[in-house]
């Protein structure tokens, strides 16, 4: 079987910084992989590289076998490939529906199609759908930006998932997010991937976020990979409490 | 807003068409005016307001699509076929202009077409075997239309007002598409659209190219309605006040190049008895404007009918990830 995501000896350096050094790792079908690592351990850095803001300095990335090292994020997104950001990042202006929409709307058709196809793109149902899920009916017509910080980690949770995609890299969901509202995220999450049989990569810092989502834990110190396996495995790893702790 | 929309359109709508019949010839070139600015501005609005790529060259553009009505009807031309071959070059130049946005934004964009504009002013005043320079093109014909003319101040009124209508509906589609989506989403977060599939380079270039054609079809009306013009016509001033009309408006609203092109066309002639003191007041009431209601007159307007509502957060941006 081929991985979803394969990164293989994966490296980038800005200027005289290594901030992510000789890194590979797989991710398969059905994987929820998490990230973690101290501050500057070059988790987002990692993240950048495999969806195209940032060209690697070296070493490969593929999903589904296929290479896609320096391809431009929008391709890579169409190729199934989703995300979701450190910091909230919804169009403030648009309408809860219409973030949703516009998150599905480019994998429809052609540029030209769109232009005279249906305002909505034929994505209303599932926006709709896609709001009952994150449980956001009672805002689908609000403007994002009105939206309160966890509802709008929702949303953008919410966008990522829209296209169906077949690997979704969450960068921090629970980041700033209440208890609560946590709870709701995880157990979303949780749904989803029960659902769909989708794979995600999760870079995260709240340790029972991690624990209870994740299938596979992956640490980062200093851009390596210093432990790898289950959660529980890797929270006894003397190696990960010492890049935790130490100093 | 909303609410009030359909009955405000229909009173807009019998006031462009009764009008021109209760004002003499000089009130008629005014609105004509008016209709021939709004469809620039509404250009500009595409590209500024709801793609929000910051452009001052929308006044070069009017000067292109002039120029080229006013040469290609000098050869000869039929007046219809220049108009669109005007619009066309407009969508090409507008294209290519749009690559410079790609590397820059805001300030910096805004300096790249700032050069642009004088780049095309001074290709109109140098290249004299092709534009005849600084003394201008005189007496464009005005078309016409099955087999009626349309050299009468009304008549040629209501070829722009028809025009105009055209061109807001079909931009008024254009935005209720995937497209306007799309174009909003490249002003608010690029980087977020383009990691949900957004081609943003494309939509980029896509929003300067529309954006130059609408100023370049509402320079081909410009020609024959002012029958003259000359390079100074489409300097820096004309970009300038074209992005007077959409800020005063209300930038990213579909009525405010409407409502902007008005304020900026008449209020300098209701002021002609201030004579020289005019720039002044015009300058103090848009600062007072900005001060106050930054989203223009129709945002004050919004603000008036729906007064519940805190404004949006300010969006949150990325500033250390990296675009391509």
């Amino acid at each position: 079987m081929t991985a979803v995501l394969e990164v293989n000896n994966l490296s980038k350096r800005f200027g005289g910084i290594v901030a992510v050094d000789n890194v590979s790792f797989t991710v398969n079908d059905g994987d929820i992989l998490g990230i973690i690592g101290p501050n500057g351990s070059g988790k987002s850095t990692l993240f950048n590289c495999v969806l195209g803001q940032l060209l690697p300095s070296d070493g490969t990335v593929r999903i589904d076998g296929q290479e896609s090292t320096g391809m431009r994020p929008c391709d890579l997104n169409r190729l199934g490939v989703s995300r979701t950001f450190q910091l909230l990042q919804v169009f403030p202006q648009l309408s809860v529906r219409d973030n949703l929409i516009l998150a599905g709307q480019e994998h429809q058709g052609s540029m030209t199609s769109r232009l005279f196809g249906r305002p909505d793109a034929g994505l209303g149902d599932a926006a709709d759908q896609m709001i009952e899920f994150f449980r956001l009916s009672h805002l689908a017509e609000e403007q994002a930006g009105m939206l309160s910080y966890g509802q709008q980690k929702l949303l953008d949770a919410a966008m990522a998932f829209m296209a169906g995609p077949r690997l979704v890299l969450l960068d921090e969901p629970a980041g700033g997010v209440n208890l609560t509202m946590l709870g709701l995220l995880r157990e979303r999450l949780q749904a989803y991937h029960a659902e769909r049989k989708a794979t995600f990569v999760v870079i995260e810092h709240q340790m029972e976020f991690v624990m209870a989502l994740c299938t596979r834990v992956l640490v980062l110190a200093e851009g390596r990979i210093i432990a790898e396996g289950a959660p529980e495995e890797v929270r006894r790893n003397p190696a990960v409490i010492e890049a935790y702790l130490g100093h | 807003m909303r609410r009030l929309g359909p009955s405000a359109l229909a009173i807009a709508g019998v006031v462009a068409i009764g009008l021109p019949f209760l004002l003499k010839p000089f009130g008629v070139y005014l609105i004509s005016m008016w209709a021939v600015l709004t469809i620039a501005a509404i250009g500009l609005n595409l590209t500024l307001g709801y793609a929000g790529q910051v452009s001052m060259a929308q006044g070069a553009f009017v000067g292109i699509g002039a120029y080229t009505v006013a040469l290609l009807t000098a050869a000869g031309w039929p007046f219809f076929v220049a108009f669109i071959l005007g619009g066309a070059l407009c969508f090409v130049i507008g294209w290519l202009l749009g690559y410079p946005a790609l590397r820059v934004q805001h300030h910096y964009l805004a300096f790249v077409t700032l050069a642009f504009n004088t780049l095309v002013f001074l290709v109109l005043r140098n290249e004299e075997w092709l534009t005849r320079g600084s003394y201008g093109i005189a007496g464009t014909d005005r078309p016409s239309l099955f087999g009626f003319s349309t050299d009468n101040a009304r008549a040629f009124y209501f070829v722009c007002l028809a025009i105009l209508v055209l061109l807001s509906a079909a931009t008024w589609w254009m935005m209720r598409s995937p497209w306007g989506r799309a174009f909003v989403a490249l002003r608010e977060n690029p980087i977020r659209a383009l990691s949900l599939g957004l081609d943003t380079r494309r939509y980029t270039l896509m929003a300067f190219a529309l954006g130059s054609t609408l100023g370049g079809l509402a320079g081909g009306l410009y020609a024959p309605l002012v029958q003259f013009i000359e390079p100074g016509s489409f300097s820096l001033n004309m970009s300038f006040n074209l992005l007077l009309m959409v800020i005063v408006g209300g930038s990213g609203r579909f009525f405010g190049p409407f409502v902007g092109a008005l304020i900026a066309v008449l209020l300098p002639e209701w002021m002609r008895i201030a004579e020289g003191y005019y720039l002044i007041v015009y300058a103090m009431l848009v600062m007072v404007l900005m001060v106050f209601c930054p989203t223009g007159v129709l945002g004050l307007f919004e603000k008036a009918f729906r007064p519940k509502k805190a404004p949006p957060p300010a969006p949150a941006t990325l500033k250390a990830e990296v675009t391509r």
